[in-house]
C-alpha cells in the first residue's frame, strides 16, 4: 500500500486554477521528487496535502485512509512532517526550544498535568530535551543549541528546520526546497543526509527541489508539475530527457540542453531566491535571503495582484533569464497559475 | 518579549555556575542572600505589620500582580491584546460576592465559582478572538470593557439594586495582615502556574502560535485549542483575583471595575514588561500602591509643591491633583515604556534580577538594557 | 402628529443629532485609520480637552481673560490642532516602525494622560460648556431640537463631504493615501512621510476638537473623560459600521449608530437590561466585525 496517494487534486483561487487533476503516489521508503518551474503549483500541492488548503476536488489518502479534510495539526500528529519554502520556525526561540516545540504532538502529557507539574511531566520533558539534543548532534548543530533561531544564516536555518520536521516524529517527510540558500557543496551534503535519514528513520519523502543534481541522485521517482497540471512522471533519468519537461523548464528544444546541469541548477536557485525575496516583501517576518545581488521581483505572474504588479511584471520580464522568457511566451495560451500565498 | 526571555529573568533556570566564569564559592552568594533577606523582611514582615495601612495595600499589590500574570499570559505569551480584562476580573468579584452573600456558598467555594465564571467569560472572548484579530480585537475588547461597566455591573440582582454586593471575610481573615498572606499564597500559586506554563509544551505552543500560526500547525499544535486554553487560564486567574478583590474591599460595586481599571491593567503589565514575570509583578505592585505612596509618604510633600504650580480654575486643587496623579503617572509611565524603554521595568532592572539569581552583575545589561530587547507589545498578532 | 408617528420620529430625530456627533468623532478615527492603519483611542479625549479649554476661555478661568464666544471656540480648536500635532510628534512618530498594536496601546496611554491633565486643570466636577447657539431650532409638544443640535447635523454633513473631496481631489489628500499604502515608494517620489503624518494628525485633532465642542454644547457640560465615556464606543462603532476606509461611511455609520442607540434606550427598560444602548452597540460591532469586516461602505482590502 502506498504511504501517500493523491487523486485528482484540484484547487482554484478566485479565477486561477492553481492545481488541476493532480495525481501522485509515494510508496513506502521512497524519495519522490516534485519539480516544475516557479508558479507551477508545487507548494500549493504541499499545502493541500498537509491540510493548509482545502482542495476543491480530489482526495489525499494516507496509508489507505482518507485524510483530505484533516487540519494541519492533526496531519502533523499522524506523521506528516513538513518544511516551508521560506523557513518555518519560531524565530524568537532558541534552536533547542524549536526542536522541543516541534515534538508537541508527541509530548506525552496533557496541559493540566503540565501545569500541575507531575513527575511524568518532568520525565517526559527530559526525554524531549534528550531527543532534541540527539537531533542537534545528528545535524551537527550543537553549536547553535542555545542561540536564537532568528539570527542564524539561511543555510543553517534550512538544516535546523529539517531537524524540526524530524522532531515531529514523521512517517512521511515533505520538504519544500531543502537546498535553497545552500551552496553546491552543502546541497550535495544534504543529498547524503537525506539518504542517511531515510535509512536511519525508515522515512518516506516527498521533496520539492530545483537543484537538479540532487534530484537525480536521491529521488526514486519524479513528478513534474507545470501550470498546475502533471506534465510528466517517471524515473529521474527518464524525466531528464523528457522533451516536454525540457521545454517547460528551459524553453530549449534539444534534450542535450539538460546536460548543462550546473547552469540549470544555478538558474533554478536564483529563481528560488528571488521568489523568497518576493515573499519577504509581502511578509516582513520572512527572513531575507542570503544573496549579494539585488533581489529581483517575483517571476510568477499574478492577475489578481495590486496595480504595482504591472510594473513588477515588466521588470520581471526584463530580468528573467532569456531562455525562461521564451518559455513564458510559448505557454502564453495556457491558463496562468499562481502558487497562492505560501506562508 | 518572548517566553524564552522570561525564563532567563526568572528563577526558572538559574544559569549554571560553571558557565558564568569564576566561582567564588559561598562568598559569591553572600551579598545576594543579604539583599534577598532585606527584601523579604520588608515585604513579608515590615509592611504586613502596618495593620490598616500598608498591609491592605500590599494585599492589593498581590491581587493586581495576579491580574498582571493573567494578562501577561494573553498579551505576552500568546500575543492576544485584551483591553477588557476588567470584565473577567469584575465578574469574578461579583460572582464571589453574590454566591457568598446571596446564595450562602461556603467561602472556599466562592473562589472556584469566581474562577469558573471568569474562565467562561474569557472563553467567549477567546472564541471572538479566533475570528477577530489585531487592532480589531483590541477595539472589541475595549468596547467589551466599556459595555460591561454600564450593563452587567448594573444589573439589579447581581449588584444588590446598585447598592453593591457585600462580601465579608471570615473571622480568621479580618486582620489585613492575614489577608495579605492569604493573597500572597494565591500569588505564589499564580506564579507557579505561569512558571509551569512556560516550562512545558503549553508555553512553547503559545509562543509558536503567537509568532506564526502556520508553523505552529505544522508542528502539530492545535492553534484554536491552545488560543482558547490561554484565554481560559488567563480568565480563571483574573476571576480568582476578582474574588480576592471582593473580600479585600468588602463591598463590590460597578464603580472602580470599569474601563479605567481595564486600561490600568494593561498599563501595569506593559510598564512592568511583557514577558518578564518579575517585571509584571513589580509593575502591578507599583500601580496598586501608587496612590498610597503619593498620599502617605514623602511624595506627598512633592505633591503639595506641585499643587501651587499646576492647578488653576478649581477650588479643590489639591484634591484634583491627588485624584488624577495616579492616572497621570501611569499614563506617563506607559508612554515612556512604549516609546523609550520597550522592555519595561523587567528589562531595565534585568541586570539586578539576574544578579540576585546567581549570575555575575552584568554592567553592560544595566547600561544598555535594550540590546536584545524586543518591542513592548511587539508580536501581538496583527496579521491582515 | 399622531402618537405612532411620534414614537418613530422622536428617536429618529434625536438619533440623527446624537449620531452626527458620533459621526464627527468617527470622521477623525477613519482619517487616522485610512492614513496610518491606527485606531486612535484618544480621539474623543482630544475633543474633551479642547472643549474644556474653550470653556476656560469662555469663562475666564485660570490664565484666560474672559473671551467672547467665537474667540473661546478658536482657543478650543487650536487646542485640538496642537494636541494632534503634539501626539504625532511625541508618540506616533517614534513608533513608525513599531507594531500597530503598540501604537494603539500608546494612544490609550494618551487618553489616560489627557484625562489626568483635564482633571488637574478642571477637577472632576462637570463644568458648563461653551454655549454656541442659544435658541431652539424646532419645538413641538414632544420634540425639541436646539439650534446646536441642528448645527451638529449640518457641520457633520459638510465635513464628511469636504473630507471625501479632500482625499479624492487634492494633491495633499492623495499624498496621505499614498503614504498609507506605500510609504517607501511615496518617499521615493518626494513626498515627506513625516510631514504627511503630522498633517493627518493635525486635521484629526481639529476634527476631534470640533466634535468635542459640539457634543459638549449639546450635552451642556464637560468633565474629564466625558466624551470618551459618552461617545468613544459609538464613534468606533460608527466608523467600523460605515467602513473604516470610507469617509462618508463615518457619516452614515454615525447616524445609524445614533438611531440604533436611541431606539434601544427608548424601547428596552432599564430594569430589564441596564445600559441597553451600549449593549446593542457592542453586539452590532461584534456582528459587523464577524460578518462584514469592511463595513457597509468600505471595500475589502
Amino acid at each position: 500500500m502506498s504511504v501517500l496517494e493523491v487523486s485528482d487534486l484540484s484547487i482554484r483561487f478566485g479565477g486561477l486554477q492553481a492545481l488541476q487533476d493532480v495525481n501522485l503516489e509515494v510508496n513506502e521508503y521512497e524519495i519522490v521528487g516534485l519539480i516544475g518551474p516557479n508558479g507551477a503549483g508545487k507548494t500549493t500541492a504541499f499545502n493541500c496535502i498537509t491540510g493548509f488548503y482545502q482542495p476543491n476536488t480530489g482526495s489525499v489518502r494516507y496509508r489507505g485512509q482518507d485524510v483530505t479534510k484533516a487540519p494541519p495539526h492533526v496531519k502533523a500528529a499522524m506523521g506528516f512532517g513538513r518544511t516551508f519554502q521560506n523557513v518555518g520556525m519560531v524565530k524568537s526561540a532558541t534552536a533547542i526550544e524549536n526542536l522541543k516545540t516541534a515534538q508537541h504532538a508527541k509530548a506525552g502529557y496533557d496541559v493540566l498535568s503540565g501545569l500541575v507539574g507531575t513527575s511524568l511531566t518532568s520525565k517526559r520533558e527530559r526525554e524531549l530535551t534528550a531527543k532534541a539534543d540527539a537531533i542537534l548532534d545528528l545535524l551537527g548543530l550543537q553549536s547553535i543549541r542555545d542561540k536564537k533561531v532568528g539570527g542564524q544564516s539561511y543555510g543553517t536555518l534550512k538544516l535546523l528546520e529539517l531537524g524540526c520536521a524530524l522532531a515531529t516524529d514523521p512517517d512521511i517527510l515533505l520538504l519544500d526546497e531543502p537546498t535553497s540558500g545552500m551552496g553546491p557543496e552543502e546541497s550535495d551534503e544534504l543529498g547524503d543526509r537525506l539518504l542517511t535519514l531515510r535509512k536511519e528513520f525508515a522515512l518516506t519523502m516527498l521533496v520539492i527541489e530545483h537543484h537538479v543534481p540532487l534530484v537525480l541522485r536521491v529521488c526514486d521517482h519524479v513528478y513534474v508539475l507545470n501550470f498546475g497540471r502533471l506534465l510528466a512522471e517517471g524515473k529521474p533519468s527518464v524525466i531528464q530527457t523528457h522533451p516536454e519537461v525540457v521545454a517547460a523548464y528551459l524553453g530549449g528544444e534539444a534534450p542535450e540542453a539538460l546536460e548543462a546541469t550546473t547552469e540549470t541548477a544555478e538558474d533554478a536557485e536564483l529563481d528560488a531566491l528571488t521568489e523568497q525575496a518576493a515573499r519577504h516583501h509581502d511578509d516582513p517576518d520572512a527572513p531575507a535571503p542570503e544573496v549579494d545581488h539585488e533581489p529581483a521581483p517575483p517571476t510568477r505572474r499574478r492577475r489578481t495582484a495590486a496595480a504595482r504588479a504591472a510594473t513588477d511584471e515588466g521588470e520581471a520580464e526584463r530580468l528573467r533569464p532569456k531562455k525562461r522568457a521564451t518559455s513564458t511566451r510559448k505557454k502564453a495560451a495556457a491558463p496562468e497559475t499562481t502558487e497562492g500565498d505560501d506562508q | 518579549m518572548t517566553a524564552v526571555d522570561a525564563r532567563a529573568t526568572t528563577p526558572a533556570e538559574p544559569a549554571p555556575a560553571h558557565k558564568q566564569g569564576r566561582d567564588f564559592g559561598p562568598i559569591r552568594w553572600l551579598p545576594r542572600i543579604l539583599v534577598l533577606a532585606v527584601v523579604a523582611y520588608i515585604f513579608l514582615w515590615r509592611i504586613p505589620q502596618d495593620e490598616g495601612g500598608a498591609a491592605a495595600i500590599a494585599a492589593d499589590a498581590c491581587i493586581y500582580a495576579i491580574v498582571g500574570i493573567s494578562l501577561n499570559i494573553l498579551i505576552g505569551h500568546t500575543g492576544q491584546l485584551s483591553l477588557g480584562h476588567n470584565g473577567f476580573f469584575g465578574i469574578g468579584a461579583f460572582a464571589a460576592a453574590y454566591s457568598l452573600t446571596v446564595r450562602e456558598v461556603p467561602f472556599a467555594l466562592t473562589f472556584v465559582i469566581a474562577g469558573v465564571v471568569g474562565a467562561l467569560f474569557a472563553l467567549v472572548m477567546g472564541l471572538v478572538a479566533l475570528r477577530i484579530t489585531g487592532l480589531y480585537l483590541a477595539l472589541i475588547t475595549l468596547v467589551f470593557a466599556l459595555t460591561l461597566e454600564e450593563s452587567l455591573f448594573e444589573v439589579e440582582w447581581l449588584t444588590n439594586a446598585g447598592a453593591g454586593q457585600p462580601a465579608d471575610r471570615p473571622e480568621w481573615l479580618i486582620a489585613d495582615s492575614n489577608f495579605f498572606y492569604f493573597c500572597l499564597a494565591f500569588l505564589v500559586v499564580a506564579v507557579y502556574i505561569d512558571y509551569r506554563l512556560l516550562k512545558t509544551k503549553t508555553g512553547r505552543a503559545l509562543l509558536a502560535l503567537k509568532e506564526n500560526e502556520r508553523v505552529a500547525e505544522a508542528f502539530g499544535i492545535n492553534v484554536t485549542a491552545f488560543k482558547l486554553i490561554a484565554f481560559v487560564i488567563s480568565g480563571t486567574l483574573a476571576g480568582v483575583a476578582g474574588a480576592l478583590l471582593a473580600y479585600r474591599i468588602g463591598l463590590v460595586t460597578a464603580s472602580g471595575l470599569g474601563f479605567n481599571l481595564a486600561l490600568t491593567f494593561v498599563l501595569m503589565t506593559v510598564v512592568g514588561g511583557l514577558g518578564s514575570r518579575i517585571g509584571v509583578i513589580l509593575g502591578a505592585s507599583l500601580f496598586a500602591s501608587l496612590s498610597f505612596i503619593l498620599e502617605e509618604t514623602w511624595m506627598h510633600e512633592v505633591q503639595q509643591f506641585l499643587v501651587g504650580l499646576l492647578s488653576f480654575g478649581s477650588t479643590s486643587a489639591e484634591a484634583n491633583l491627588t485624584q488624577y496623579a495616579v492616572g497621570f503617572l501611569g499614563a506617563l509611565g506607559l508612554l515612556l515604556t512604549i516609546v523609550q524603554f520597550p522592555g519595561g521595568l523587567g528589562q531595565q532592572l534585568r541586570a539586578f534580577f539576574d544578579w540576585t539569581w546567581g549570575k555575575p552583575f552584568d554592567v553592560h545589561a544595566l547600561l544598555h538594557p535594550q540590546d536584545d530587547g524586543p518591542g513592548a507589545v511587539e508580536g501581538s498578532s496583527v496579521r491582515a | 402628529m399622531d402618537p405612532m408617528a411620534l414614537e418613530v420620529v422622536v428617536p429618529v430625530v434625536s438619533g440623527l443629532i446624537q449620531g452626527s456627533v458620533y459621526g464627527l468623532l468617527g470622521l477623525g478615527l477613519v482619517l487616522l485609520y485610512k492614513s496610518g492603519k491606527i485606531f486612535n483611542f484618544s480621539q474623543a479625549e482630544i475633543g474633551t480637552f479642547s472643549a474644556m479649554t474653550a470653556a476656560f476661555a469662555d469663562q475666564g478661568v485660570g490664565p484666560f481673560p474672559d473671551l467672547p464666544v467665537p474667540l473661546a471656540l478658536l482657543v478650543g480648536l487650536l487646542t485640538g490642532l496642537g494636541l494632534g500635532l503634539l501626539i504625532e510628534r511625541v508618540v506616533v512618530r517614534p513608533l513608525f516602525s513599531a507594531a500597530k498594536v503598540t501604537v494603539v496601546v500608546a494612544t490609550a496611554g494618551v487618553l489616560l494622560l489627557l484625562v489626568a491633565l483635564g482633571g488637574f486643570l478642571s477637577g472632576p466636577e462637570p463644568r458648563s460648556a461653551v454655549r454656541i447657539l442659544e435658541g431652539d431650532f424646532l419645538t413641538t409638544s414632544s420634540l425639541r431640537v436646539t439650534d446646536t443640535g441642528a448645527l451638529v447635523v449640518v457641520v457633520l454633513a459638510v465635513l464628511a463631504v469636504a473630507s471625501a473631496l479632500f482625499f479624492s481631489r487634492t494633491r495633499t489628500g492623495t499624498a496621505i493615501i499614498a503614504v498609507s499604502q506605500e510609504p517607501t515608494a511615496t518617499r521615493l517620489v518626494g513626498i515627506s512621510v513625516e510631514r504627511t503624518s503630522a498633517l493627518t494628525w493635525g486635521i484629526a485633532g481639529l476634527l476631534g476638537a470640533i466634535a468635542g465642542i459640539l457634543l459638549s454644547g449639546t450635552v451642556g457640560v464637560v468633565f474629564p473623560g466625558s466624551l470618551t465615556f459618552i461617545a468613544l464606543v459609538p464613534a468606533f462603532t460608527a466608523a467600523v459600521l460605515g467602513g473604516v476606509t470610507a469617509l462618508p461611511g463615518a457619516f452614515v455609520g454615525g447616524v445609524v449608530v445614533g438611531m440604533i442607540e436611541s431606539f434601544a434606550q427608548t424601547n428596552i427598560p432599564k430594569d430589564v437590561l441596564p445600559g441597553s444602548g451600549k449593549v446593542v452597540l457592542f453586539v452590532a460591532l461584534l456582528v459587523v466585525l464577524l460578518v462584514r469586516p469592511a463595513g457597509l461602505l468600505g471595500k475589502e482590502t
